[in-house]
């Protein structure tokens, strides 16, 4: 029982750590105001900026002490307000790892209610204790006829908590992000459809199955097994993926050829889905890649699945054509189109947001200006967070009356944002394949 | 011919007849009969044979509760795995089993105590037994708890450990009542949660080492 017991503590400690910093930041912010409101009342002249300054060191202090996903939220939040779902969804993942594992009996419950069976009943063998914390449940292992496979099961409540935990993480994130109220509604909508998403398993499944069918051709790519039969709204049956996380595969001093490799499969998932299927997996997360043995590498969980409606797939991948940055009135088009810029604006907003737009694009896009591109040069993701930086400190942005950005950018944004952390960390020289229409 | 059946079964079983009449009569007039006279003739009983078994509602809704217990258990036993289960998780496993037995009988539940706004005033007569029961069984799992060290012995207060899983089950009871989470997911949470904090509280802590001290250096001043 005691070894038990510490086993199930030992997955999500960490992540309750990380959960206890978020609150000692929120503490802190409110601390801030509370100093504003005691300076205010001897300097009645004092204005808000001092406050967010004091908000944004803070916060980023804060983030800076964490490691891996928080750390990157820090960093794409000085990139690009679009980074919004990231924090928003971290922070609400925090919350639900904060959440002790699920209990025994409540996972034979949970069987019993949608299969009328316990679990040892359905499998040959399966885990008393979860083996693994996932965003919103936990995975258990089972076997069957030699198999091993994975269980997903979800908390209880968790599809019913969406709306009231976003509304609890809003407060923070206005102060977090340093957003007006209107901004912040305009990714509202976007990410508490995606959360909803999240929560309904058999969707997941349905998906899963699609996507990586669709995706079986490419070389060098794995995909889970689903169980239909095994899933229901809230326990899926797949697979399990033996292997390493990109992290402690690298611990294995794999050639740089292995690395190309494996971060080519890697492009060649994101390229295929975009371009083709024009719906993507948008949860580029470290834990979702496992390298396996055998050197292919399998891609899990299929959660969090974006769907591109044409117009803007057409307007957000015309950014990227190289000679398009100079074509001024296509241009205009195109950023009025994906809501960069609006008639509310004064001329002398359009011009410096164009400007500093296109700045942006040709150094996203970068990586599709040419045939290959070495996503190990360090100095062009330097480059990316100094104009970030420049951008989050630019008062012009900060005036900003209104959202800029279409929402369908928002996860495509993090997604790519995601590949091209991944493969920076991979260190890979990409072939940075491009649909026909944009050669 | 399926008169007679009937008949013989409710001849063998009167109690049960009466417990099940009474639940349907609840059921069917969303409230209490008038008298036990009236309930009585609806059963086509005596009155007097009726007070043989029953001698006023209470005692019917006691039973009732009496019921829902052993049903619990007996759906509980019936679980392999129960028999594997820690201390704690036999406690969330007898909440979550009550709270599907519950569900079969939440209409009835609701009629009847749905508008209290003060449970713990009404009921104290009508669970008589059902708590009674709970309380043996409580500390069955406080005495397996306390061998595997999963809660720590306390003076005074440690006997008190019956009273205060009581106190969950019925703040349990009351959570499912108002809960309209769908499939009373939402029960299944404040279930988790309250058993953890339970038996945290209950289990060796931090508090119990700084007695210890406290003690240790008064003796020692």
């Amino acid at each position: 029982m005691e070894s038990k017991v510490k086993e199930q503590q030992s997955i999500p400690v960490s992540k309750v750590q990380r959960a206890a910093k978020f609150i000692s930041t929120g503490a802190k912010v409110g601390g801030n105001y509370m100093k504003h409101y005691a300076k205010k009342v001897v300097n009645p002249s004092m204005t808000n900026e001092q406050l967010h300054t004091d908000n944004a060191t803070d916060i980023y202090n804060s983030l800076s002490q964490l490691k891996g996903s928080a750390l990157k939220v820090a960093q794409m939040m000085s990139m690009d307000k679009n980074i919004l779902p990231r924090a928003y969804q971290d922070k609400f993942t925090m919350a639900q790892y904060s959440a002790p594992p699920l209990s025994y009996p409540l996972v034979v419950k949970t069987f019993q209610k949608y299969f009328g069976k316990a679990p040892e009943q359905m499998y040959e063998t399966f885990t008393r204790s979860a083996v693994n914390a996932a965003s919103i449940g936990q995975v258990h292992q089972a076997t069957m006829k030699g198999k091993k496979l994975a269980i997903k099961i979800q908390y209880p409540g968790v599809a019913d908590s969406v709306s009231s935990d976003l509304k609890l993480v809003r407060p923070f994130a206005l102060r977090l992000l340093n957003m007006n109220e209107k901004e912040l509604d305009h990714y509202m909508e976007e990410v508490e459809g995606k959360l909803l998403e999240e929560t309904d398993y058999v969707l997941e499944v349905q998906r899963s199955r699609e996507i990586s069918g669709a995706c079986s051709h490419i070389e060098d790519l794995t995909f889970p097994n689903y169980y239909e039969e095994l899933s229901s709204e809230r326990i899926i049956t797949m697979d399990w993926i033996e292997g390493n996380h990109i992290k402690e595969w690298l611990e294995t001093n794999p050639s740089q050829a292995e690395k190309n490799r494996i971060g080519q499969a890697l492009w060649d998932f994101y390229h295929h889905q975009v371009h083709n299927l024009k719906q993507l997996h948008a949860d580029p997360h470290p834990g979702n890649f496992i390298i396996q043995k055998d050197g292919k590498l399998g891609i899990i969980d299929f959660g969090c699945v974006k769907i591109l409606p044409e117009d803007f797939y057409q307007g957000y991948f015309a950014l990227i054509k190289r000679d398009l940055l100079i074509n001024e009135e296509e241009l205009n088009a195109i950023f009025y189109g994906l809501e960069f810029i609006s008639d509310k604006d004064t001329e002398e907003e359009k011009t410096y947001f164009k400007a500093v737009f296109k700045e942006m694009i040709s150094l996203l896009g970068k990586p599709f200006h040419s045939e290959t591109f070495d996503f190990a040069d360090n100095s062009y993701f330097e480059q990316i967070f100094k104009l970030g930086d420049r951008i989050s400190n630019d008062k012009m942005f900060k005036k900003s009356r209104q959202a800029r950005g279409s929402r369908h950018g928002l996860y495509i944004n993090r997604t790519y944002f995601g590949l091209y952390n991944l493969l920076n960390q991979l260190e890979a020289n990409i072939k940075t394949t491009k649909p026909d229409w944009l050669k | 011919m399926e008169n007679t059946t009937a008949k013989k079964a409710s001849k063998a079983d009167p109690k049960g007849k009466i417990i099940s009449g009474y639940v349907e009569y609840v059921l069917e007039h969303g409230q209490e009969p008038v008298s036990i006279y009236k309930f009585a003739k609806e059963l086509k009983m005596k009155e007097e044979d009726f007070y043989s078994y029953f001698t006023s509602f209470e005692a019917i809704k006691s039973a009732v509760w009496g019921k829902l217990f052993d049903d619990t258990i007996q759906n509980l036993e019936s679980q392999e795995v129960f028999k594997e289960y820690s201390a704690r998780e036999k406690l969330l496993g007898f909440l979550f089993t009550l709270v599907e037995e519950l569900k079969k009988n939440r209409s009835y539940l609701l009629s009847l105590y749905a508008d209290h706004k003060d449970l713990k005033k009404l009921l104290p007569k009508e669970v008589k037994s059902f708590k009674s029961k709970f309380k043996d069984f409580a500390n069955e799992i406080i005495l397996e708890g306390k061998e595997t060290e999963e809660i720590a012995s306390r003076p005074v207060i440690s006997d008190k450990y019956d009273e205060a899983l009581w106190l969950q089950v019925w703040f349990v009871f009351q959570f499912w009542l108002n809960d309209s989470s769908p499939a009373f997911e939402k029960t299944d949470a404040a279930i988790e949660k309250s058993v953890n904090l339970a038996f945290d509280l209950m289990g060796k802590s931090a508090l119990d080492t700084f007695i210890d001290f406290a003690k240790f250096l008064y003796q020692n001043k």
